[in-house]
């Protein structure tokens, strides 16, 4: 009863807004488990037509681009050495592993037998892109598990895992790298059967390649607009500086992405084009204000310099990737006869994820060191094949701040 | 995936000129597979079509068509089912290989085996599989090619319900029977035969009299399906290998070069520390 009681307190001392997440998330909750008892063909608009709706459309295909900062960051920080950029891996990662979790929850409530999911890993089809991505998620998941567990290991004081993780966080950075250009671009590999279905504008052989350049993008835009609310809102340092050499990046990426988007597009792809207005007004809309606009905005120097504008490019740019992940996966294949908007309780649980997924990182941020990550404080003296410590002092490491724990 | 051997294929020829509408295919279907009635209303699709679509419950049906032929009310049908594709989209797709395109033709559908993801209805080109949206835990539907009668020697059950329109058989064959027709009555029909290379080669083969297009046909690339994602996926073991080695290398690089740094400073700061000494001396 005592643990009830503490925890109770615990949430009672909790802001509004993180209540008001936990209402979404319980609303969420319900609603998912209505689609059990109901089925899918009562709780949701899906029907033989629309095969996939909102569930396949948001929680996964836009889902798994938004939660790419993780890897990205890792391979820049990690691989490229820009090693000045190291405080902004751990939100990341946090963020990466909620994402990745709270897909895999997406898609067992969207599978008709979530039940028999582990069915993948027993009957393979390596034709299948389906397949692919699946093994990714599942081996991506599990390799942000255990770059989480470096924060949580550092909250209880366990040395030996800590260092043990340490050993082996680079072939986990370059894993994680690896398997991410797999399946997000294979996220786009998904589309391409859809040959006869989906619209001209964004049929096209190149969109795996597409849509692994636009994750890159993205997940950069997110690191900053998560560590630019972490500032605002969680009290947490400015890391403008930080932030300015990412924005750096972004202009080559962002370059990199409307280069191929437009050769896709004009030799690549054959028309008609512009047949559907509110397609050709969804397509402008996703290349020019979604990636031209803050490509054009990020090679400004008072944009990057600028906290605000700079948040406001990269809004810009998820704006566009969730566009575009609409524009592909929902309003490209719409049948004219026949619109697909989501239901009541698709929609409740889509917010319900987005919902938990702030919900968690705040609590997570809340319980564990995600912020003050000080690498020089842990005792690392087992074997450091790649030469990343130099001496901190052995023996007491700090974990939240000011708080001091004694070595076992 | 072309791993079976499709030339001993039997195929369905439809001839829908000589389709009557009487959709005894329907009810022998229907029959064959212990499907559920369903309440319809007629008109409640586009003409005299009843159901008004496939569904989980009717895996064929007539569609009907008015048209008007020297200023009288014609109609014309075309039996909707499922194409049992040499290459199909549906078995390729499927990341727990619940389809299999069998060597007497038929693509059949391992239930046991589904996951419920769905994926075989986005990529279907002829938008055949059909869900079961009426339960909790869904499996996926689709014409069977009466699998379990052809391997008893039987015709399947809409083909033996036929009494017109439908002939069963091996596929050239097949083939050539509509070829032979098209050249003796070229008047009577379309010159083409559907289903010879769409979506790759199909074992349901169709004459008609009207225009494809005109009758509710898709339009379907020539090319077979699998392919347009297997070129981007036989990259995968190439591209984990290039990007993992690749950074790998990378990364090996940018870390010696820091070492190699820090054992510099080190050096300098020991030399820095032993030049006072040597001015003492």
């Amino acid at each position: 009863m005592t643990a009830v009681r503490v925890i109770a307190s615990e949430i009672k001392g909790f802001h509004w807004f993180i209540k008001f997440m936990m209402l979404l998330v319980g609303i969420g909750v319900v609603a998912s488990l209505l689609r059990f008892v109901y089925g899918l063909g009562a709780t949701t608009n899906m029907n033989d037509t629309y095969p996939w709706g909102l569930w396949i459309s948001f929680d996964v295909v836009t889902a798994v681009p938004l939660a790419a900062g993780a890897f990205t960051l890792g391979a820049i920080v990690h691989c490229f050495g820009i090693k000045k950029l190291e405080p902004l891996v751990r939100p990341a990662i946090v963020t990466g592993f909620l994402g990745y979790s709270l897909v895999s929850i997406g898609l067992l409530l969207d599978l008709g037998q979530p039940h028999r999911g582990w069915h993948v890993f027993r009957y393979w089809n390596v034709h299948s892109p389906m397949f692919e991505v699946s093994m990714c998620v599942a081996a991506y998941t599990t390799v942000l598990f255990l770059e989480f567990l470096s924060p949580v290991c550092e909250r209880f004081g366990l040395h030996l895992p800590l260092r043990l993780l340490r050993w082996i966080e680079m072939p986990l950075v370059v894993a994680a790298a690896a398997i991410s250009t797999l399946h997000q671009s294979t996220l786009g590999t998904f589309f391409l059967i859809a040959v006869d279905k989906l619209h001209n504008l964004w049929y096209n052989p190149l969109l795996p390649l597409l849509f692994w350049v636009s994750a890159i993008c993205t997940g950069m835009c997110i690191i900053i607009i998560e560590a630019s609310a972490c500032h605002k809102w969680m009290g947490q340092p400015n890391e403008g500086v930080l932030l300015r050499t990412l924005a750096k990046i972004l202009p080559w990426t962002l370059g990199a992405y409307i280069a191929i988007r437009l050769y896709s597009l004009f030799v690549l792809s054959d028309g008609p084009f512009f047949d559907n207005p509110l397609l050709t007004l969804s397509f402008f809309l996703e290349l020019v204000v979604g990636f031209i606009l803050p490509f054009i905005m990020f090679t400004q120097k008072s944009v990057r310099d600028n906290d605000r504008r700079r948040v406001i490019a990269a809004c810009l740019v998820v704006f566009g990737l969730v566009l575009n992940r609409f524009n592909v996966s929902m309003f490209g294949m719409m049948d004219p006869n026949q619109i697909y908007y989501p239901s009541l309780i698709e929609s409740l649980v889509t917010i319900g994820i987005i919902a938990g997924h702030i919900l968690f990182f705040v609590l997570i941020a809340r319980y564990f060191p995600i912020f003050e990550h000080h690498p020089e404080t842990v005792d690392y003296s087992l074997p450091d094949s790649f030469q990343k410590h130099d001496g901190g002092d052995k023996g007491t490491k700090v974990t939240e701040a000011g708080r001091t724990v004694k070595a076992s | 995936m072309s791993n079976v051997d499709t030339s001993k294929n039997n195929a369905f020829l439809i001839d829908m000129t000589k389709c009557t509408g009487c959709r005894g295919c329907q009810v022998a279907c229907k029959q064959w597979n212990q499907l559920e009635a369903e309440e319809t209303e007629f008109f409640s699709g586009e003409g005299y079509q009843n159901p008004p679509a496939m569904s989980e419950y009717t895996f064929t049906r007539i569609k009907f068509r008015d048209y008007q032929k020297n200023g009288q009310n014609e109609f014309a049908f075309y039996k909707e089912m499922c194409m049992h594709c040499n290459e199909p989209a549906c078995a390729s797709v499927c990341p727990v290989g619940a389809f299999q395109k069998t060597e007497e033709g038929p693509v059949i559908y391992k239930a046991d085996r589904c996951i419920g993801c769905r994926f075989c209805m986005i990529a279907c080109p002829f938008g055949v599989p059909k869900y079961e949206w009426s339960k909790g835990l869904p499996l996926v539907k689709k014409c069977t090619g009466c699998h379990s009668r052809i391997k008893e020697g039987l015709e399947p059950a809409c083909a033996t319900a036929c009494p017109t329109a439908i002939s069963y058989g091996p596929r050239d064959e097949m083939i050539k029977l509509a070829e032979q027709r098209l050249a003796r009555y070229p008047d009577r029909y379309i010159n083409k035969v559907y289903g010879k290379e769409e979506a790759g080669g199909t074992t349901v083969i169709y004459l008609t009299s009207l225009p494809f297009d005109e009758l509710g046909f898709k339009a379907v690339t020539l090319r077979p399906l699998p392919g347009y994602t297997w070129q981007a996926l036989r990259l995968v073991p190439g591209i984990f290998l290039s990007v993992g080695g690749g950074l790998s290398a990378f990364s090996w690089i940018t870390h010696r070069r820091e070492r190699l740094k820090r054992e510099q400073q080190a050096l300098q700061n020991e030399q820095d520390s032993a030049e006072p000494k040597e001015e003492k001396e």
